[in-house]
């Protein structure tokens, strides 16, 4: 992962804004996972949409097509809540109502309610 | 680390409770333009302690120093990446067009008197 910079192609932010696409299931997996539930989310870009997708514990709950916070690292671990010694390193902190970018745009919960916006 | 410029806000009700009362920014290096192959970028969403405002160009870092530049200490919370300096100026020869800067203070005089969100 990379560490530092924004996500270019083939790298990730460790904070950033992204869209649940889906769900994930393992039977097997690390102990230290058990019990967790975990999303398909894909980042949100700027300029050309991406088909990259990461995978992210999910504490909070999000559904399918809401825009969430995802976060890496100690923040991810924080989230999840079993100390810091567990095997995973991504999670949702916050789901977002609302983003305001620069030149007026703004973006909702989900990408179907930003169309609607817009029409 | 690195130099972006902000260029939006996000806001959630439904979030980790350490994150309550702090301000989300979403920040863009400014060097992902030197690139022409980025087409697309993954803006980074930051903590912001110092309430800089969407077109300024800030200094963001990640991990323990984010947190302790905006809760004064280190410890379990669920943000990874912090504004940690609002850039006045800065040089770098050779630099592409794309990273220059607005003319932050007249549009902060334009902006005077209007909304004042700012949080200080």
């Amino acid at each position: 992962m990379a560490q530092g910079a924004c996500g270019r192609e083939g790298e990730q932010a460790e904070m950033m804004v992204g869209t649940v696409i889906g769900h994930v299931w393992a039977t097997k997996k690390d102990p230290t996972l058990s019990g967790l539930r975990f999303l398909v989310v894909q980042p949100f870009t700027l300029g050309e949409a991406t088909a990259e997708t990461i995978v992210a514990v999910d504490p909070l709950g999000a559904g399918i097509g809401e825009r969430v916070l995802v976060v890496f690292g100690r923040a991810a671990r924080h989230m999840i809540g079993r100390g810091q010694d567990i095997g995973f390193q991504a999670a949702v902190s916050a789901i977002i109502d609302k983003m305001e970018l620069e030149g007026g745009r703004t973006v909702g919960p989900t990408a179907e309610e930003d169309s609607k916006a817009r029409s | 680390m690195f130099l972006g410029r902000v260029v939006g806000e996000v806001w959630a009700t439904r979030k980790a409770a350490d994150l309550s009362g702090l301000r989300l920014l979403v920040v863009q290096a400014v060097d992902e333009r030197r690139d022409p192959g980025a087409k697309k970028v993954t803006p980074v969403v930051a903590a912001d302690p110092l309430g800089a405002d969407v077109g300024e160009h800030v200094i963001v870092a990640f991990g323990k120093a984010a947190r302790v530049a905006t809760l004064g200490a280190d410890g379990d919370y669920a943000f990874e990446a912090a504004i940690v300096g609002i850039v006045d100026d800065f040089d770098v020869p050779g630099a592409p067009e794309e990273w220059r800067m607005e003319d932050v203070a007249a549009w902060r005089k334009a902006r005077a008197g209007g909304k004042g969100n700012k949080p200080r």
